[in-house]
């Protein structure tokens, strides 16, 4: 038998497994959509993580993070659940300990990590809107009629890309549509729109922030070429992409679960069980919080939401 | 209320949900003007959602809040409302409100402190006559020291619940003893009152036991007047913070920044980042901000009301603060949402990071 953890990140569009060993190294991987699902993504994610791992190890310990971590974290009974921003850091410095500074855009926010010796001592991460990220380029293309995979080859082709709006989605997509009927050929629209998430990026996540190499770039839109050669290109700096750099999350929150401590065996069928939320207005107040009750095997085992004492329904956690 | 003998008068005077400082203006008023006083409602969505209903849609976020807590003091009964006017768009806001509020159909006096500002003192004696014409000027101005008194109680039973609220042995001790506490001055009826209920809760609150380690990690919060004191406002910050294990400290409340101005002295904390005053709480929020990195703290937490100028203009100071003296800040944006799960996110990996970073720097 060997020892393994296993770290789940579930984020708004895609949901990433991985399950390491003793050593820190990934033994089997997952990355799928969320599709607006994140229970029904975590079981796919685990079954597939299920399928692919030797029989020899034993999961022994279980993290969660990504924006769906409670939740998901609740249906597994993860020992670690834990913020996207810490398990990025943890992960990335394991892998590359020199990084002095990480990019990550998701598909819903964007964040910039700064690191000395080691460890995280900046970071900062988007507010309110969702502009240049992964959702952002994933409704263009859609709009462009070209897979979103593909966009970064096809940035790379373009000789002078188009300038594009990039502070704010809306005016960015009105932009693009005005740029379109104009005649600006599609390569040349796609690389516009990589190099306006770099500078939407660097003009707004990372305002204010010193940028030091080595940097590590990831998240989803790190796999679009295009980006990333426009990073470097305003930067001056060369931007390493790691081939895992989609699964750092999931790895970092791997290490926290090995160390937490808690080992006890983690069975892959615990995510097969009856899984139910329900959302419950409370009425003890105005304030009506949103209650969201979980129950599994039809037990109550988690709620949250509610401010006050009030609309407490926490059922002790064994 | 009891009937009116002909000292008593019958109106009922609301001041829009702030903190605890309600309750001082509470016993100003009933004590000092011998009037009625209507504490509004806590805060809840419903507040908000009155507010941002009846706002411009680009107001910043304080307007929204306060706008909503009137109208719950209007339909609690409230004929009289205060606003305080201010140094920024703050000051327009009970012009704006008075109007909005009588378009809505209420009927009330809408007191505008701005205007009192500029007046001599015969004008706000002129006020008091017309909330009550029989009030006593030597008993208004006893009690006006009381309730500045109690202002300055409620701030500092604050800070020191901020201060140990993280390391409490157990659950719930510190939030009994400052529920008792705000319930004291609720019921104060005399100076003496407040007094003895202050070193009650004080001493009570002292005694709690505590699990702190000799170097607990601390945090300063800065930032935009009402948003950082409101914790409404700003979805409980503050105790989200200290429940991790966290000091937390806050310069600006009423005691420091309107009745002991300490304002030339964060001018001075300031002046190597800001040569003039950029307006309202700027050198206030630079000046703490340099104060706190200077002590050793861990971190800064900046807050503000989304589109709040004067502080949006303060946030490059901020970062060459943070370069300087190598403590990183967390900046956090407030509109009137009440979904937290953002906020936690970005409050947990502000803590990790500083924890982290405090226990590798101590090895």
């Amino acid at each position: 038998m060997k020892k393994a953890y296993l770290g789940i990140d579930i984020g708004s569009i895609s949901t990433k497994g991985v399950v390491i060993d003793e050593n820190f190294d990934i033994v089997a991987s997952s990355y799928l959509w969320t599709e607006g699902s994140p229970v029904q993504g975590a079981r796919r994610v685990l079954a597939e993580l299920r399928d692919s791992l030797d029989a020899d190890y034993r999961v022994l310990a279980s993290g969660a993070t990504g924006s769906a971590r409670r939740l998901v974290g609740a249906m597994i009974g993860a020992s670690v659940v834990k913020n996207e921003i810490t398990a990025h850091a943890v992960g990335t410095t394991q892998l590359h300990p020199n990084v002095r500074t990480i990019f990550e855009i998701g598909g819903q926010d964007s964040k910039i990590i700064l690191v000395e010796n080691g460890i995280a001592v900046d970071y900062a991460m988007n507010t309110l809107c969702a502009a240049g990220t992964g959702a952002f380029l994933s409704s263009q293309a859609h709009r462009l009629g070209v897979a979103v995979e593909d966009f970064g080859a096809i940035a790379l082709t373009s000789k002078s890309p188009t300038p594009i709006a990039a502070r704010c989605t809306v005016f960015a997509e009105s932009d693009l549509v005005h740029k379109l009927q104009m005649g600006h050929s599609r390569e040349d629209i796609i690389a516009g729109l990589c190099a306006a998430v770099a500078s939407n990026y660097l003009n707004n996540v990372a305002k204010g922030k010193k940028i030091a190499a080595p940097v590590v770039f990831q998240g989803g839109v790190s796999k679009n070429a295009g980006v990333v050669r426009a990073f470097e290109k305003e930067l001056g700096l060369s931007v390493t992409v790691d081939e895992n750099g989609h699964l750092m999350g999931a790895y970092g929150a791997a290490i926290l679960a090995a160390g937490s401590g808690e080992e006890r065996e983690f069975s892959f069928e615990t995510a097969d069980m009856d899984f139910t939320t329900k959302e419950i207005n409370c009425r003890k107040c105005p304030n009506s919080c949103e209650i969201i009750c979980v129950s599994r095997g039809g037990q109550l085992i988690d709620a949250w939401g509610n401010r006050c004492e009030k609309g407490d329904v926490r059922a002790r956690r064994a | 209320m009891a009937q009116n003998d002909g000292s008593l008068s019958l109106h009922r005077v609301g001041f829009p949900a702030f903190n605890n400082y309600n309750l001082a203006l509470k016993y100003f008023c009933e004590q000092g003007l011998q009037t009625g006083f209507v504490l509004p409602p806590a805060q809840t969505r419903k507040t908000i959602h009155y507010g941002e209903l009846n706002s411009p849609d680009y107001v910043c976020a304080p307007f929204k809040h306060l706008t909503g807590s009137m109208i719950e003091l209007l339909e609690c009964g409230a004929d009289i409302l205060v606003e305080t006017g201010g140094p920024c768009r703050l000051g327009f806001y009970g012009e704006l409100q008075d109007k909005i509020l009588h378009d809505l159909g209420y009927e009330f006096t809408m007191i505008n402190l701005d205007i009192y500002k500029a007046c001599k003192k015969r004008e706000w004696l002129k006020l008091m006559r017309f909330i009550n014409p029989d009030y006593k000027i030597p008993v208004m101005l006893r009690e006006a020291a009381n309730a500045i008194k109690m202002a300055e109680y409620l701030d500092d039973m604050e800070a020191l619940y901020h201060k140990n609220l993280g390391f409490e042995v157990n659950e719930g001790d510190h939030d009994r003893v400052e529920r008792e506490f705000l319930l004291d001055m609720k019921m104060a009826e005399s100076g003496a009152d407040i007094r003895a209920g202050y070193k009650k809760a004080r001493s009570a609150m002292e005694a709690l036991p505590l699990d702190k380690p000799p170097f607990p990690l601390r945090v300063g919060l800065v930032g935009e007047y009402y948003t950082v004191m409101d914790s409404f406002s700003n979805l409980d910050l503050e105790n989200k913070l200290c429940r991790l294990g966290v000091e937390v400290y806050r310069n600006m409340n009423l005691t420091n920044y309107n009745l002991h101005p300490s304002e030339l002295k964060l001018r001075a904390s300031a002046k190597d980042y800001m040569r003039y005053d950029m307006g309202p709480t700027s050198a206030a929020t630079v000046g703490a901000a340099v104060d706190y990195a200077r002590l050793g703290f861990d971190g800064i937490v900046h807050v503000k009301s989304f589109g709040c100028t004067p502080e949006v203009d303060v946030m490059p100071l901020l970062q060459r603060v943070s370069a300087d003296y190598k403590i990183p800040v967390l900046y956090l944006s407030y509109d009137t949402q009440t979904g937290d799960a953002g906020l936690e996110t970005r409050v947990e990996a502000f803590y990790d990071m500083i924890a982290r970073k405090k226990k590798v720097l101590k090895n």
